[in-house]
């Protein structure tokens, strides 16, 4: 394990190097126009310039590039240029981490159980009323736009239930919305998921083995269909869990949260580079320890699995 | 045989299966005796409904299909009643067990193979933990398994097929049943495998006094551990007997033409003998004797009437008009004359 362990690491310290790379390249040729938002007409070529030297937006590219390898490596991500310029980047994204959290893990909490819950009464009512009614479900979540359910969820459920309309700390009541958008896309993906290996497993061979041997249905269920049937979702569950709480960028927009999905919205289009650099590091950490760590739960549910050779 | 007593009776047993909206007739009205502490091999070409038929015995046909009518008694109770999940888990496992065709996908992968057998263990012999432990680790060496203790805690990936049909065995021994149904058990093994599991079925059939269902399409199987014969056709048994007597006085077309179709019976340099047509379609009611459209020895009655029971000797029965006294007189093919011959010089030798 210790051996798989640093060879991944390896791996996505590689990836990540390339990640980053790329997108401060991209960042590097969008046009400067955008660096100073309205103030571009007020402002003559001349003082464009120096504020782009003072940026060090004019120093050939791969000076610039190594000067942000060797301020990554001293774990300095920079100060934000454009958003809020010489705060530094982590100060700002430090303000935001509590609300994706927490609106995060509280989606994640309904997305398990509702979802899980939902997939297993699918599959134990295979082509019945339930099932019928669940896929039904699954098929508008997956097929729909997201934002077009989200905006439509926003408008009608607040007029409907006299609810406010945009996100306030202290007032719970705004919480709801947000929380139940941010579910209804994991519910459908448990649920079909768990649906699916579980029919899957039912049709099994051992599953009939296990009937003949005298066990009953409940049993067969619990201690033989469902724990075989999660284990191909344990590769997916961190990830999707990972992103979940990392703000989702949509519905932080739509909403008026103040968490880290709506500002990367806001910083790309505000041209901030080293808020966009520190931020797409982060979620691409996420991302490679959340597939990290689902190849480990895999290995701990399946004993075929082995991580080394 | 009479005087043994008989543990499971089916009588004139009709299953249904619904098939894409169309009704198809599996069994047609079967009837079996099976007697304690024998062996019984029931063989057929796939589809003639062997495994449908003694899948029924412990309620686990598949969700489209249903006793409609006969009785299947077993201990004082008719199991063609049975309706509930509840009623069924009184003789699964319990009093009948059954070993499946493929030992590659039988077993849980997930579950170590110890805590599988130990699963029965405790489902039907009423102990617990290390005690059922130990009795599992018991069965495991019984079946073969060698260094059960350190086997117990392995995965099924971590056997070979004929080991894991060890396995398979072992739970099905260790649910403590009356009868063993091994449905094909050697069909996906090695040939070499083969005759192991067989030995190994015989022995522990010795050892723990079962009674024995083979179900399946090698006759060299049935040779090797069966005490009688019954041959399915079409939902139905067409002849059954003692083991020799299906083997060397084969009666019904239909058994000379499984045994003609045997490659030891095969004259060298021409071709194997196979059986015309195909089966008839089960979704269709069939008149008269069901083999009697392949069979081109069949008589005129044949596709009217279907044939009753003839008594060819108290052990041996067979459903064909031929036995019927006033049948014509219709010669069995070389081969099957051939044996008959070898036998009547072996039992007067």
């Amino acid at each position: 394990m210790l051996k798989y362990s640093i060879k991944r690491l390896f791996q996505s310290l590689l990836t990540l190097f390339i990640i980053v790379t790329v997108v401060f390249l991209l960042m590097r040729l969008l046009p400067e126009e955008g660096y100073f938002g309205d103030a571009y007409e007020k402002l003559d070529e001349a003082q464009r310039e120096a504020i782009l030297t003072s940026m060090g937006l004019r120093d050939p590219i791969h000076i610039q590039l190594i000067n942000f390898y060797k301020n990554l490596l001293k774990g300095d991500l920079g100060e934000s240029i454009t958003f809020r310029p010489r705060v530094p980047v982590m100060e700002i994204i430090k303000d935001k981490v509590p609300y994706s959290l927490y609106f995060g893990l509280a989606s994640i909490a309904i997305s398990l159980i509702v979802g899980i819950s939902l997939g297993i009464a699918m599959a134990r009512n295979k082509s019945k009323f339930w099932d019928k009614l669940g896929t039904g479900y699954i098929v508008f979540v997956r097929a729909v736009p997201a934002a077009v359910y989200f905006l439509f969820i926003q408008i009608y459920i607040t007029d409907i239930f006299k609810l406010p309309m945009l996100f306030k700390i202290d007032d719970p009541k705004t919480w709801i919305l947000p929380t139940i958008s941010m579910s209804l896309g994991g519910i459908a993906s448990y649920a079909m998921w768990i649906r699916r290996y579980m029919v899957d497993e039912l049709n099994k061979d051992y599953v009939k083995l296990a009937r003949a041997k005298g066990l009953d249905s409940k049993k067969i269920m619990v201690r033989h269909v469902f724990r075989n049937a999660f284990v191909p979702m344990a590769q997916y569950l961190p990830a999707t869990i990972l992103f979940t709480i990392s703000g989702s960028i949509y519905i932080e927009s739509l909403y008026s949260i103040p968490g880290m999905g709506g500002l990367l919205v806001e910083v790309i289009k505000r041209q901030d580079n080293t808020l966009v650099q520190a931020l797409v590091l982060i979620y691409s950490s996420i991302g490679i320890v959340g597939l990290f760590l689902g190849d480990i739960l895999m290995a701990l549910f399946d004993p075929r699995i082995k991580l080394e050779r | 045989m009479d005087n043994r007593k008989v543990i499971l009776s089916v009588k004139d047993l009709v299953i249904k299966f619904r098939l894409r909206g169309q009704i198809l007739t599996a069994i047609r009205e079967a009837s079996l005796d099976l007697y304690e502490g024998e062996s019984l091999a029931i063989v057929g070409e796939s589809g003639s409904g062997k495994s449908v038929f003694t899948k029924s015995f412990m309620g686990l046909l598949d969700a489209n299909g249903w006793i409609d009518s006969g009785n299947i008694m077993f201990e004082g109770e008719d199991l063609a009643q049975y309706k509930s999940e509840k009623d069924w888990l009184k003789i699964r496992g319990k009093k009948i067990a059954m070993v499946f065709q493929d030992p590659m996908t039988s077993l849980n992968p997930l579950k170590t193979i110890g805590k599988q057998v130990q699963e029965a263990i405790e489902l039907h012999q009423g102990i617990k933990g290390e005690e059922a432990k130990k009795l599992t680790i018991q069965y495991l060496s019984d079946v073969g398994i060698h260094d059960p203790e350190k086997r117990y805690n392995q995965y099924p990936h971590e056997f070979s097929g004929g080991m894991r049909q060890r396995v398979v065995i072992a739970i099905a021994v260790a649910c403590n049943p009356k009868i063993l149904i091994c449905d094909e058990p050697t069909t996906a093994l090695d040939v070499t495998i083969q005759a192991q599991i067989l030995e190994l079925l015989k022995g522990l059939k010795e050892k723990y006094n079962l009674t024995t269902i083979y179900i399946t399409h090698d006759l060299g199987v049935v040779a090797n551990v069966a005490d009688r014969i019954a041959v399915m056709y079409a939902g139905d048994i067409i002849e059954i007997g003692l083991c020799e007597e299906v083997f060397y006085n084969p009666q019904h077309p239909y058994t000379w033409a499984l045994l003609s179709s045997l490659p030891q019976l095969g004259v060298k340099g021409q071709e194997l003998f196979t059986i015309k047509g195909t089966p008839p379609n089960l979704f269709y009611d069939i008149k008269g004797d069901a083999f009697a459209p392949r069979n081109p020895r069949a008589l005129k009655i044949d596709f009217v009437k279907r044939p009753p029971y003839f008594q060819v000797s108290p052990t041996h029965k067979a459903k064909t008009w031929l036995l019927d006294p006033r049948a014509p007189k219709v010669e069995p093919p070389e081969s099957i004359r051939a044996l008959r011959q070898q036998w009547e010089v072996e039992s007067n030798g």
